[in-house]
């Protein structure tokens, strides 16, 4: 029984991760295009564009917060 | 869901792109300055704008005025293809066929200087390659001895039939006039359908083409009736597919005994009120009316490209704005050699 709830928090840190890591991919597909789009005429955006560029890691490091506190608190509780 | 995403297109990559080279446009005040220049340090100015490698280039052939043409035209010409080639799916599609009026362009220029027996070095000078028939296309086509070869291989490459008729009436008088007009009505019957209307920003940009259309109906209009030629000899120059012009209106307005007799029709329209002035004025300038659709045309893309960022509708807002920086330097050029005041070549031009 203690075996089976812990492969479920298992799977659900791995969705978390999964999942957000999937969303910030598809928000970084537009994103990275448009950046290497304004770069290539106008290199002096490579600053703007690499700020706009990391935003969207955001979500995947909420995924990640959510994947540690179901493997290190939950089992605990 | 990737497959669907690029047969859609690359919007994010295009529309920034187009949208940073929108931003190294020359501004108002340059224009400004450029007016206090003379030929020399008009080159110098527009070779620093953006025209550098053109103006090298075409520098080492010609000088001077008809140096700052060609290098407009050709900067003009490689930004677009540039934007094209880059572009895919359904976004490709679209802008090749937006282009294809530099096709056009470029298919009336070398039937003209064929025409007239021009040699091909000076044909070549005003081409456009921009479409979708590149540098190499179009030598080929000017390479071609007799004007009905030239209409072939454009009716090859193009995919369209110019009518026997229209080929019939070319032959007897030796007149271009219907071929390009037929050319240009179906570039407009070809490019409506090309554009689909399953997305608002589509929906835009063909509503846009629309009024294009319905512009330059009202513009051929009082045009020939500014020379006194009304009814179905107007009507011969109407393109279909306007947004507001249907062809009932165009009639309606053909048939009108005089100017005056079309304002009450020429006021439901949109654009109307950017031209009214000019229109109703007593001594009627068709090139202040033509000025002021262009700046109508600017506006709507201006405020058409800012509401969807990530659709074709910056891209095109580019497209118009590149074209009216070349015709605006081209103005310059041409006013600052033939003399004229800057104050009337200021208000030549569409900013």
């Amino acid at each position: 029984m203690v075996d089976t709830a812990l492969g479920f928090i298992a799977i659900g840190a791995g969705l978390a991760v999964g999942l957000a890591g999937i969303g910030t991919g598809m928000a970084q597909k537009d994103i990275g295009a448009a950046a290497v789009g304004a770069i290539t005429e106008d290199p002096k955006m490579l600053g703007k564009a690499l700020m706009f560029m990391v935003l969207p890691e955001t979500i995947v490091i909420f995924g990640l917060v959510i994947a540690i506190l179901a493997c290190f608190v939950l089992p605990g509780m | 869901m990737f497959g669907r995403s690029k047969a859609k297109g690359n919007y994010a990559y295009t529309a920034t792109k187009a949208k940073a080279m929108k931003s190294q446009l020359i501004k108002e005040d340059d224009y400004n300055k450029m007016l206090q220049l003379n030929v020399t340090e008009l080159v110098h100015f527009v070779s620093e704008a953006g025209y550098s490698k053109e103006i090298s280039e075409i520098g080492e052939r010609v000088r001077g005025i008809d140096l700052v043409e060609r290098a407009t035209y050709a900067n003009m010409a490689s930004t677009f293809k540039k934007l094209l080639d880059g572009s895919q799916g359904e976004l490709h599609t679209v802008l090749a066929a937006y282009l294809q009026k530099w096709d056009n362009w470029n298919i009336k220029v070398i039937l003209r200087g064929k025409s007239y027996g021009l040699p091909a070095e000076q044909i070549k000078d005003d081409l456009v390659p921009a479409g979708s028939m590149g540098a190499e296309a179009l030598d080929k086509l000017i390479a071609l001895e007799s004007t009905d070869e030239i209409i072939a291989a454009f009716e090859k490459t193009e995919s369209l039939t110019i009518p026997p008729e229209v080929l019939h009436e070319y032959h007897e008088n030796g007149n271009l006039g219907k071929i390009e007009d037929f050319i240009d009505k179906y570039h407009y019957e070809r490019l409506l359908k090309v554009i689909p209307t399953t997305s608002i920003p589509t929906r835009m940009f063909s509503d846009y083409i629309r009024e294009t259309v319905d512009i330059k109906n009202v513009e051929t209009i009082m045009k020939l009736k500014s020379e006194g030629i009304n009814g179905d000899a107007v009507m011969e120059y109407i393109i279909p597919g306007g947004k507001q012009v249907d062809m009932k209106l165009a009639k309606q307005l053909a048939d009108a005994e005089n100017v005056t007799d079309t304002f009450a029709d020429l006021a439901q329209l949109d654009f109307y009120e950017d031209v009214k002035e000019d229109v109703e004025s007593e001594d009627m300038d068709i090139c202040k009316i033509f000025q002021n659709t262009k700046k109508h045309e600017l506006h709507v893309a201006k405020k058409f490209s800012s509401q969807y960022p990530l659709s074709v509708l910056p891209v095109v807002d580019y497209m118009i704005n590149m074209e009216n920086e070349a015709r605006n330097i081209r103005t310059i050029a041409r006013g600052i050699e033939s003399g004229i005041d800057r104050e009337t070549i200021k208000e030549l031009l569409v900013i």
